[in-house]
């Protein structure tokens, strides 16, 4: 059974306030939850379900429907890179196969030494100056190999 | 009036509906899909398209509601196209392995594409692969098969109230799932699979040993467990039970059941049924003739009446049994024996509290109907979770909080806790000052309305104000005014009565000031029923204050009438009930008893005294379906058929007469035939060629069921009071005692009722004991931190009676006070570890107040 830190706690009961039912208040009350743990695991879901009273089926089902929702753990560091259509045409699809064959991240996946996870976007609203990726919460665009490298140096 | 026309017929409607709705109200089919008439309407399959003039596009015809001169048309080549390609969508993903799959022939999607689908597919890609889920015991998930319809979630959310499943991931990795992935956490009343179009969710039940074609017959009948009476249909094939549906429109339960309904068929066919009749001899049973065992029940019973006289012997009936059952045996006990020492288990707390109940506001009070609840805008729950004891009540709640009603509950009720509930948790011992003071708030809120001047009386008694019993109960003062409040605004109230009121200390006190309550604000009285034939058991007349059609034995005109009837003389006293019986066979005063279709032993509390008082009788006669712990003790043991195998009737808690009929065959006779074979061996004959002749003398002698027929309660008109002659205005002083002070502090033991089980029947249900398995202590996880319990750690519960061991399961619901085990499984039984007294007005147990210690006796299994 895991817990959640008290100021978690206090974030999810503030947020329930501020929505007319509990259900409402899923959404963010989730997102703070992976904030804690990284992604969402049954456990926290659980957690999630007991603090707000909204079944756990419902909060999982949720859960799964939105992307930025994780339900599998991460590496330490996601990547977040666009493949779709400026993107693409810009090379998006080269720097997927630059990540697999350098850094050994798939798609979807994460690096044997738990480093990095890669997810792939559908535009994420950067179309002039695609390819465009994040990493974790900070953005990046103009991608090259090059400055890939470079930017992938500063997570660690 | 609305007229509307649907290909070219001109179709008038008395009431907006939907097209869909006015269009099979014409007999015009229209496809469907996601559609369900018990489900809220949803509009995502697309497949109900209908054209209508003047509106741009296609309409979804099962939300569109009709507007006066609307024109419609249903079959147009357009359709039929637009048809086409969503079935053909629809099987991109599909396995088409229907000659596999239970589910064909009743498949709405094999019909929908036969009628209207294409018959070769343009997809060429691979189809989605999931494997079949077997991790459940009772339920498969097949999610090849799901077409997203989303019928069984919004049957699980929006009508079971249970929200167990939802629509997990999106787009075309979506799929149905419990929380887990795999085993269910949830009510298991199979309602998603009842609605499930195709078979992706599927009974296991039945798994791959029938086509629905080969179903031979539909029977209709009762369900055999609680005092709901859902209506059931039993499919049958080579004579036995393949599996249980419900029936849409059926009044109590419309389309529901719950799962002791419709998994808990199983018993029927059980290996360890009895089929021979079986004689002790030299302690040890040896198998019998029927000749030889009526015979010598009919000896012994007659030699201890001429010996002892009609007074030293007694019997048990059953709520279990037909009311033609239970009516031949009380005949059997009065006019045969010449003795009322006849009851039954309703003894423990139905039939006290119906009493009480009705000598305060007349006969039939508690009689209301079940479907009303969820009309009434506010509920109150009092002593226990209807949604456990009574499920499809419990569902009538949920209905009426998701209607907007306000539900309020004197303690925590689990299967209300997602239908926010106000809720007053006094601590388990202050609940009778909490009641007194929802009373007098009430009186100075609303007044005395003066129609009952008797329980005025009595009201007017009663004082406690809010201030100091927040302090004493721990409440804050506002959530109390805000309950009283809400109680005092109700406009069509209903309170709902549950065990752990009537079997409480002051139980009768507290239940007069739920009386008063609901007499302060106009409600409707419902007190929960654990047993199918409970309130027919009484209404048979067996128990010893009353004749049948529920007719007081201490009126000398009513036993003149059944004298006459039965051409017999009738013990003017009233007999022993059930409690008094134990008592005198102990004392030896009772020297022979006959039990039909009940197990004492392990249903009355006080395991060891029962027996002990079993074993001082000189001849003891047990008839059941199943070697019981009480069938053990006895001399002679006579096997009967149970439900599923006869026909007749039950009563159930509306006091409905519904029918029960015979779905499989098997040798042997009804309990009622039995009964009166013995009878006639000892020279009083009981002529009745079948269960029907049994019912049409009820009909004759009982005043209330005056002039039924089974055809009528085919058609399930039977309600309450018939056609017959409610009794009203026996009116007993409405007594306040309030029996035994509630003791302080400590650690009691409670009972556990589980939703899956009864007891006898839903033990030798394999379905339900593999949802539910065995005995657990329910403890509060504080509790158990402090005796250093964790959670599957085996645990000794004892008390000054005896003890079992069990595995713990911390459960937040629990009361700190209290560790919870309940009645179902042998030699795990918690009332036999209570040694209770008796409430000196219900005359029912009272089973809170028996100290309980717990340790640890073994670790959790990792
Ligand atoms: S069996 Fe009942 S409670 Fe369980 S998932 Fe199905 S509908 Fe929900
Ligand atoms: S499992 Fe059945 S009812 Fe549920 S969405 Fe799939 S097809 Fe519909
Ligand atoms: S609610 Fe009662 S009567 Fe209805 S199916 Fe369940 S056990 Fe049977
Ligand atoms: S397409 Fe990549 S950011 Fe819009
Ligand atoms: S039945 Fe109308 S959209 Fe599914």
């Amino acid at each position: 059974m895991i817990t959640f830190s008290q100021t978690t706690i206090k974030e999810i009961e503030e947020i329930r306030r501020k929505y007319p039912t509990s259900r409402a208040a899923l959404l963010p009350a989730l997102y703070v939850a992976q904030r804690e743990f990284g992604w969402l695991s049954p456990e926290a879901y659980t957690a999630v379900s007991d603090l707000l009273g909204v079944p756990e089926a419902i909060a999982r089902g949720v859960g799964t429907f939105y992307a930025m929702y994780r339900n599998k753990p991460l590496g330490r560091h996601v990547v977040q890179l666009c493949t779709n259509v400026s993107c693409m045409i810009l090379g998006a699809e080269r720097l997927v196969d630059f990540l697999k064959n350098k850094y050994g991240l798939e798609p979807g996946g994460t690096t044997a030494d738990g480093r990095f996870s890669l997810v792939i976007m559908e535009c994420i609203g950067a179309c002039g100056t695609a390819p465009a990726m994040l990493v974790n919460d900070d953005f990046y665009e103009n991608l090259t190999e090059k400055y890939i490298d470079e930017i992938l140096e500063k997570y660690r | 009036m609305i007229t509307i026309t649907i290909n070219g017929k001109e179709i008038k409607l008395e009431k907006a509906m939907t097209v869909l709705e006015a269009a099979r109200s014409a007999g015009i089919k229209i496809p469907t899909l996601c559609y369900h008439e018990q489900l809220e309407k949803y509009g995502g399959c697309r497949l109900c398209l209908v054209e209508v003039e003047k509106m741009p596009r296609l309409q979804t015809s099962c939300t569109l509601m009709v507007t006066d001169g609307m024109v419609v048309r249903t079959e147009t080549e357009a359709i039929a196209d637009v048809r086409r390609g969503i079935l053909e969508f629809l099987l991109i993903n599909h396995p088409l392995d229907c000659p596999y799959c239970d589910k064909a022939g009743e498949c709405e999607l094999q019909d929908l594409v036969e009628k209207y689908g294409p018959t070769t597919s343009r997809f060429r890609e691979k189809k989605r692969k999931v494997t079949e889920n077997l991790q459940d015991p009772v339920i498969v998930r097949n999610m090849e098969r799901c077409v997203m319809c989303t019928r069984c979630t919004r049957m699980c959310e929006g009508v079971q109230g249970a929200s167990a499943i939802a629509v997990i991931s999106r787009g075309g990795h979506s799929h149905i799932e419990p929380f887990s992935g795999n085993r269910y956490d949830c009510e298991y009343c199979g309602n998603c699979v009842s609605v499930c179009p195709v078979g992706a969710i599927m009974s296991r039940l039945h798994r791959h040993s029938y086509r629905p074609w080969q179903v031979k017959e539909n029977i209709e009948t009762t369900c055999p467990y609680c005092g709901v009476g859902c209506t059931l249909v039993a499919q049958v094939r080579d004579d036995v039970i393949k599996r249980v549906v419900p029936k849409i429109g059926s009044p109590v339960n419309n389309g529901m059941l719950c799962s002791r309904g419709r998994f808990g068929y199983e018993f029927v066919g059980h290996k360890e049924r009895l089929t021979v009749p079986l004689i002790k001899k030299a302690g040890v049973f040896e198998e019998a003739t029927w000749e030889e065992a009526i015979g010598l029940v009919a000896k012994r019973l007659g030699e201890a009446r001429d010996k002892h006289g009609s007074g030293a012997i007694a019997g048990i009936a059953s709520p279990r049994c037909t009311n033609e059952d239970n009516y031949v045996f009380q005949k059997f006990m009065r006019v045969t024996l010449g003795t009322n020492n006849i009851d039954s288990t309703a003894r423990m707390g139905y039939a006290g509290a119906q009493a009480f109940i009705e000598n305060i506001f007349g006969q039939g009070a508690t009689g209301n109907i079940i479907s009303g609840l969820s009309n009434s805008d506010t509920v109150l729950v009092i002593g226990g979770d209807p949604t456990t004891v009574n499920p499809i009540l419990g569902l009538q709640i949920r209905a009426c909080s998701r209607r907007g009603g306000t539900i309020l509950t004197v303690g925590h009720v689990p299967g209300l806790q997602h239908f926010t509930p106000m809720e007053l948790k006094p601590g388990r011992r202050q609940e009778t000052l909490l009641l007194e003071c929802v009373v007098t708030a009430l009186v100075s809120r609303k007044g005395l309305p003066g129609s009952n001047q008797r329980l005025e009386e009595k009201i007017k008694v009663v004082n406690a104000d809010i201030a100091t019993v927040a302090g004493q109960c721990g409440l804050h003062e506002k959530e109390m005014t805000d309950f009283i409040d809400s109680l005092a605004g109700a406009g069509t109230p209903a309170v709902v009565i549950g065990k752990e009121l009537v079997q409480a200390c002051n139980s009768g006190y507290r239940l007069f000031l739920a009386c008063a309550i609901s007499y302060l604000i106009n409600g409707r009285i419902y007190l929960l029923c654990d047993h199918a034939n409970e309130q027919g058991v009484l209404d048979m007349g067996c128990a010893p204050d009353l004749l049948p059609g529920y007719r007081p034995l201490s009126y000398a005109e009513f036993r003149k009438r059944y004298e006459t009837a039965w051409k017999t003389t009738l013990p003017e006293k009233n007999g022993l009930n059930i409690f008094d019986m134990i008592a005198a066979a102990g004392s030896g005063a009772l020297k022979a008893m006959y039990v039909m279709g009940e197990n004492p032993v392990f249903n009355l509390p006080d395991s060891k005294t029962t027996v002990a008082a079993l074993q001082k009788l000189e001849f003891l006669v047990v008839q059941d379906i199943f070697m019981t712990e009480t069938a053990r003790l006895a001399d002679v043991v006579l096997p009967a058929l149970s439900w599923g195998e006869k026909y007749g009737t039950f009563t159930n808690m509306e006091r409905r007469i519904q029918r029960v009929r015979k779905t499989v065959g098997r040798e042997g006779m009804e309990d009622w035939r039995i009964v009166a074979e013995i009878s006639k061996h000892m020279s009083v004959r009981m002529h009745y060629a079948d269960s029907g002749s049994v019912f049409e003398e009820i009909t004759k002698v009982s005043p209330l069921h005056r002039d039924l027929t089974y055809d009528e309660i085919a058609e399930g008109a039977t309600i309450y009071p018939y056609k017959g002659e409610p009794l009203r205005g026996a009116t007993e002083e409405i007594r306040t005692d309030r029996g035994m002070t509630c003791p302080e502090g400590g650690l009691f033991l409670g009972i556990d009722r589980p939703l899956f089980h009864s007891g006898t029947l839903s033990r030798m249900s394999p379905a339900l004991g593999k949802i539910c398995p065995d005995a657990v202590l329910r403890i509060n996880p504080e509790t158990a931190a402090t005796l250093l319990v964790a959670d599957g750690d085996i645990v000794r519960v004892s008390t000054a009676t005896g003890s079992l061991e069990l595995p713990a399961v911390l459960d937040k619901h629990a009361d700190r006070s209290v560790v919870l085990v309940s009645n179902i499984f042998e030699g795990r039984g918690v009332l036999g570890l209570m040694a209770a007294a008796l409430d000196p007005v219900l005359g029912s147990p009272v089973l809170d107040t028996i100290p309980a210690t717990v340790e640890r006796v073994g670790k959790a299994k990792v």
